[in-house]
């Protein structure tokens, strides 16, 4: 087992390091050089500019510069943002704890309304409210994350039920820890509904898939020729069985989460990272920028990393390649 | 009447009793349509501004006359004016009818970029307007906006598809078929992309290029960001059906027959992955179109005056002055109608060819 | 009859109590209480915390609430009152002012606050050469500066080189804290002290507030000074108010559902905004008040920057752009091009007017209305062109000069402020129509400032300046020489005969007590401006905002806002 977790790893760490590679580049491509109107703004004090070319070699070429950004990475500094004034790392503390809040709350929903549903589906299969569902399911799928968000937003500002944006009532700090976690609640409704749809429609269709597949097999004939209750069919054999596939698309799931969590994010106003890449793009703040995707596809990976080995874990077959 | 026996003609005629497919098809084919004579559908160019009738509501198309009698259908004059909240109000002049004209003439246009003409499907005398959708903040019609919108958006989607389809050809099929460090360099290549997730990777490459494109330019440039986010997934559809190929009988047989590998791969691989590349290509179309919309939501792709659904859409993230034209979403449906029907197309057509197929699906 | 008088006695016994319970009760409706805290919003984070350095509207804003001057301005009469200085003499001749200051008044960290503040402020601040502060333009009368001396400990004498009509207004400078700066300002770091990443302790007022809590991106808090000095009727120390609260909402539209829903206390309303708020006053237990025209300028301008950039010895600007950009009939042509009416119709809802001159007409008395004025007209704009050898030649839709260079600029404004956004995207669909390419890039407001006094790499930007009723305070900017002189910056001599003219009138006017005769020179100014359009001025908004009902001491005016009283500001 720990071979495996220290073969992925070294898959996955290279991987890291060129798309973080990718992303320095790109940024350092963009037209207009913060660091020259820096040097330019009186305001910037002379050791503040000797300390981004000595610390940083932000007067070196690209790869100079991407191998000292590594270097002060590994001392988890991740340079200083351009923008905000501020370690980049204070930045990013706290955009992704939103972001992974958002993801969990996705996460959560999205299979916990999922699985019950896939399996009614299948239980039921070709029946009215099957159908009915698949139809959800498909417009779940095809309907676009940002129209989905400008439609719940219109309609909460036209009610005032829900809040039309943002993570916090701006009189956040005044809650009480319950009265902070419901806001928080309030907060994550449009925003998790928006991303998990289109993860619950996706999902659903493969339990569901998953399901009928499983109740087709013999040992389940067996056991209902043995007498089992039916929902002890179902839920004691089908169920477990079924549910084996679906720890394979977890890591894939979280990934399209972090993907297609950015815009929504920026839409709803919500402050995480993809927010974040977003303005350090707009401002060209390289370290920002850089420190952002690293971090995303830091969580990415630690993702695809704990779906391989949960998977592992679960299917012996797959340790003995 | 001699029937097809080909791949192809099987396919279709399969794809025929899928009904909803086809029903996705047909719209594919009306949208796709409309973008092309998108000139002649809509009554005005989609930079005609009227900026004293900014967001105008749809125009009120009457039947009936002052005298009650069903008559010609035909519009009025309109004006704005603020009430005592500042809220727009649009007072129709009732004296004056200005009947629908089919057939009518307006602002210029080419279709196809080729041919000029200037007969509109409907319109009104210059002196009035007709928003069928209503107006956007610089008094242009939503309606001919959208259709002009759909040239851009739907466009790139099959150009983006086309490249991408090129790309994932050529080194899908390298791959696939010369196996060795070939085959895993690129797939290296392939799974890193992937790995980037799509939105950050696709504001990493746009904010490369500067932002005084010109609008060719940028559409362009956006065309290519598309391609190249999407061109791994293919490549890697191409590898698999090269990889299995390859052990095949013809396929052996015509490597013994000293046939070049390129021909190989150009005669024998790729028509036999034809099936799969349908599918894999229909259903990631959506992705480009999405892509686009993003980016031009953000004001990161087509700029005004030129339309995209996306663009047209961005007026809407203003959400507190939605109620007062809301409108402004159309584009919007637009966009989700596209996907949905590129999506039940290509579900439609993975039925059809192999339900087993585990193409793109999404999770 | 005495039965008579016993009865209305004795009636008037039982309606006593009414009358004298009403004034208590009056009383104590009125009477303010201590605690609460108002909520603000603003579009983005400050760029720094340091008042002298800074030239943004709203780090002055913030930091007003932490600093005080020797005087201050009335917000509802706009006159001049004491502050820090309790009286002052002047000289006959009116050059010599002397500052008597309070004794009771102690910096936030307790320090007394002494006439050895004022004097360093000024000397070592204000008036010194390696600090980058536009205050000093405002200062500075044909090059030459105050005398700043300190008398005794509390009072401190000003000897002014001439004659300074705005002076006492011009009182109302921060103060900043000697005993934290000094060493600063000797080591020659002051320009970049008190960022952002300032411990909050160290920025030391005499104000009412002081900062506590800096959140980037999202939250800047202040609380009350317990050791502000000023006391209100009972002799109670002021502010009321424990804490104020600037959020950082990036996007207005979401500000606004945030005031609908009671998040934010005040909210400063764009003219689209006022269908949404306004109906709903009652329900939502707010006021919408609307002060008339905003007291800035709004504009549109074209580089104009003769230097080179000492670093890499090009040019700012290309010469080619420079000959159509200094050319008065190309700028008048752009100005002809300026369709005002449908911004103020599109982009304001139809709650702005028109911008024609320096000044706002809220300004008043200094307010010039009698200037040249542009009417939109693209025919007009491109007769005005053909002069100067500008037309599209070769029908590419794209016009050239007679040199052959293609009319391409490009134009920036901050993208925080949609209202600009919509601007700018008229205002280039217009000038395209005069066959110019312009190419529209939003930046953030704080990159935009950067272009503007640093690194001078733009063609043509949409920007507002805050204004006054004091035409000097515009110095920075009018000054051929000054910081804010933002077509042309800090240039060593004027470079046109206007821009002489008007450095001699700003110089001229500040030293003529003579109201009357200081309108006729400001007068002139806003006239020439005019006419030869250094900046093109565009609309200007309504001043609109909005305050939740639970405020005590509330007094908007159009010159004070809503809070120029906040120290007096209770929650009811």
């Amino acid at each position: 087992m720990i071979n495996y977790i220290i073969r992925r790893l070294l898959f996955f760490i290279p991987l890291l390091l060129a798309v973080s590679f990718i992303g320095f580049v790109c940024i350092n491509l963009a037209p207009g050089n913060y660091f020259d109107s820096l040097k330019q703004n009186p305001q910037v004090s002379q050791d503040t500019i000797r300390l981004y070319e000595q610390k940083y070699h932000l007067d070196q070429n690209v790869f100079t510069q991407y191998y000292y950004w590594l270097v002060n990475i590994s001392k988890l500094d991740f340079g200083y943002s351009f923008a905000y004034k501020i370690p980049v790392f204070e930045v990013l503390k706290s955009r992704m704890f939103n972001t992974f809040i958002l993801s969990l709350s996705v996460l959560l929903f999205s299979w916990l309304i999922a699985i019950p549903l896939g399996i009614y589906c299948a239980v039921n299969q070709y029946k009215f409210t099957d159908k009915l569902f698949s139809f959800f399911s498909f417009i779940g799928l095809s309907i676009p994350s940002f129209f989905f968000a400008l439609l719940l937003l219109y309609f909460a500002s036209l009610t005032g039920i829900l809040p039309a944006g943002g993570m916090h009532s701006l009189n956040y700090e005044a809650f009480s820890p319950l009265g902070k976690f419901l806001d928080l609640l309030k907060h994550l409704i449009i925003p998790t509904l928006v991303i998990g749809t289109s993860s619950i429609a996706g999902l659903q269709r493969l339990m569901r898939g998953n399901m009928l597949e499983v109740l087709r097999a013999q040992y389940i004939t067996t056991a209902r020729a043995k007498g089992l209750p039916e929902y002890r069919v179902i839920y004691l054999h089908a169920v477990r069985n079924a549910i084996n596939p679906m720890v394979t698309i977890f890591g894939g799931s979280l990934a399209g989460l972090l993907s297609g969590a950015a815009l929504t994010e920026i839409i709803c106003n919500w402050p995480g990272l993809g927010r974040l890449m977003l303005d350090a793009v707009m401002s060209q703040d390289l370290f920002l920028f850089a420190g952002d995707l690293l971090m995303i596809s830091f969580l990415l990976i630690l993702g695809y990393l704990i779906a391989d080995i949960v998977l592992a874990w679960v299917d012996p077959r797959i340790q003995y390649q | 009447m001699k029937k097809s026996y080909s791949q192809l003609g099987k396919g279709i005629r399969k794809l025929k009793k899928h009904g909803l497919a086809m029903v996705a098809f047909w719209v594919l084919v009306g949208l796709y349509l409309s973008a092309i004579f998108a000139g002649f559908i809509a009554p005005y160019h989609y930079d005609n501004e009227q900026r004293s009738l900014s967001y105008a509501s749809p125009t009120k198309v009457h039947v009936i006359d002052q005298a009650g009698k069903f008559s010609w259908p035909f519009v009025h004059k309109v004006s704005q004016k603020f009430d005592q909240f500042y809220n727009r109000i649009y007072v129709e002049d009732k004296t004056e009818k200005y009947p629908l004209r089919f057939l009518a003439k307006g602002d210029s246009y080419y279709i196809l970029g080729m041919l000029k003409a200037n007969r509109h499907l409907f319109g009104v005398d210059s002196q009035a307007r007709i928003y069928f959708w209503g107006a956007d903040s610089r008094g242009r019609d939503l309606f001919s906006r959208i259709f002009y919108g759909g040239q851009v958006s739907l466009s790139i989607g099959l150009v983006g598809v086309t490249i991408s389809l090129f790309l994932g050809l050529f080194f899908g099929g390298i791959s696939g078929y010369f196996k060795g460090k070939t085959d895993t360099l690129i797939m290296r290549i392939c799974e890193i992309i992937m790995m980037i997730p799509g939105f950050y990777l696709m504001l990493s490459l746009r904010s490369i290029f500067s932002y005084s494109l010109s609008s060719l330019q940028l559409y362009f440039v956006i065309v290519c960001i598309m391609s190249f986010i999407g061109w791994p997934g293919l490549a890697r559809v191409v590898r698999g059906m090269a990889l299995s190929l390859r052990e095949r009988e013809f396929v052996l047989a015509a490597r013994a027959l000293g046939v070049s590998d390129i021909k190989i791969i150009w005669q024998h691989i790729i028509p036999h992955s034809f099936s799969y590349l349908i599918v894999a290509a229909s259903l990631s179309i959506p992705g480009y179109i999405l892509g686009e919309s993003a980016l031009s939501l953000l004001g990161l792709g087509i700029q005004d005056p030129y339309a995209s659904w996306g663009n047209l859409l961005s007026e809407s993230m203003a959400v507190s002055q939605l109620k007062f034209h809301p409108w402004i979403l159309i584009p919007g449906a637009f966009i989700f109608i596209t996907v949905m029907a590129f999506n039940l197309l290509g579900d439609g057509l993975r039925d059809v060819f192999d339900p087993k197929m585990d193409i793109g699906r999404k999770f | 009859m005495k039965v008579i008088k016993t009865v209305f006695s004795l009636i008037l016994l039982l309606f006593l109590p009414f009358f004298i319970a009403h004034p208590e009760c009056a009383c104590a409706k009125n009477k303010p209480k201590y605690g609460g805290e108002l909520v603000l919003s603003t579009v983005t984070d400050p760029k720094s915390f340091n008042p002298i350095v800074s030239k943004e509207s709203n780090v002055g804003a913030i930091m007003g609430l932490v600093f005080e001057g020797l005087t201050r301005t009335n917000g509802v009469t706009t006159e001049v009152e004491p502050n820090l200085a309790q009286s002052w003499e002047v000289s006959e001749d009116g050059k010599v002012w002397t500052f008597h200051l309070r004794q009771d008044v102690n910096w936030s960290d307790g320090v007394p606050f002494t006439a050895a503040d004022v004097v360093f402020t000024f000397n070592q601040l204000i008036f010194n050469l390696d600090i980058e502060t536009s205050s000093r333009d405002v200062f500075t009368i044909e090059g030459k500066i105050f005398k700043v001396e300190e008398l005794d400990k509390f009072t401190v004498r000003f000897i002014l080189p001439v004659k300074f009509a705005p002076f006492l207004r011009g009182m109302g400078q921060e103060i900043l804290p000697k005993h934290l700066l000094e060493k600063v300002v000797s080591k020659g770091k002051f320009n970049y002290h008190w960022g952002l990443d300032t411990k909050l302790e160290d920025i030391v007022g005499t104000g009412p507030f002081m900062l506590s809590k800096y959140l980037p991106a999202e939250r800047i808090t202040l609380v009350k000074n317990p050791n502000y000095w000023r006391k209100d009727k009972q002799n109670k120390r002021l502010p009321y108010i424990d804490k104020i609260i600037y959020l950082v909402v990036q996007n207005q539209d979401v500000a606004v559902l945030k005031f609908e829903q009671g998040q934010i206390d005040y909210y400063g309303l764009r003219g689209q905004d006022y269908p949404i708020l306004k109906p709903k006053e009652k329900e939502g237990n707010f006021k919408v008040y609307n002060t008339g025209p905003d007291f800035g300028t709004n504009f549109l301008l074209f580089n104009q920057n003769r230097d080179k950039n000492k670093k890499t010895k090009k040019p700012y600007v290309s010469e080619y752009k420079l000959n159509w950009f200094t050319e008065l009939k190309f700028r008048k042509a752009v100005a002809c091009a300026i369709d005002k009416d449908s911004i103020i119709n599109i982009v304001m809802n139809g709650l702005g007017s028109r911008q024609d001159s320096a000044m706002s007409p809220s300004a008043g008395f200094f307010y010039n209305p009698n200037v040249e004025k542009y009417e939109y007209s693209i025919e007009k704009a491109k007769v005005l062109l053909k002069e100067i050898g500008i037309y599209d030649r070769d029908q590419d839709g794209i016009a050239e000069d007679d040199q052959g260079n293609k009319i391409e600029f490009n134009l920036f404004t901050n993208s925080e402020n949609t209202q600009r956004l919509a601007l700018a995207n008229i205002i280039k669909k217009d000038l395209e129509q005069l066959g110019f390419k312009v190419n529209f890039v939003p930046l953030s407001f704080n990159q935009l400032t950067s272009k503007l006094d640093s690194t001078f790499d733009w063609d043509a930007l949409i920007l507002g300046f805050t204004g006054g009723i004091e035409p000097h305070f515009g110095n920075n900017v009018w000054q051929s020489s000054g910081h804010l002189h933002a077509w042309y910056p800090k240039q060593p001599k004027p470079a046109t005969s206007w821009e002489a003219e008007i450095d001699k009138i700003f110089n001229q006017a500040v030293q003529e007590l003579d109201r009357d005769k200081r309108k006729q020179f400001y007068d002139r100014w806003q006239e020439i401006v005019a006419q030869e359009l250094p900046l093109i001025y565009t609309v200007l908004p309504q001043s609109i905002f909005a305050v939740r009902n639970k405020f005590g001491n509330l007094n908007p005016t159009p010159y004070g806002g809503a809070f120029h009283n906040l120290e007096e500001i209770y929650i009811k």
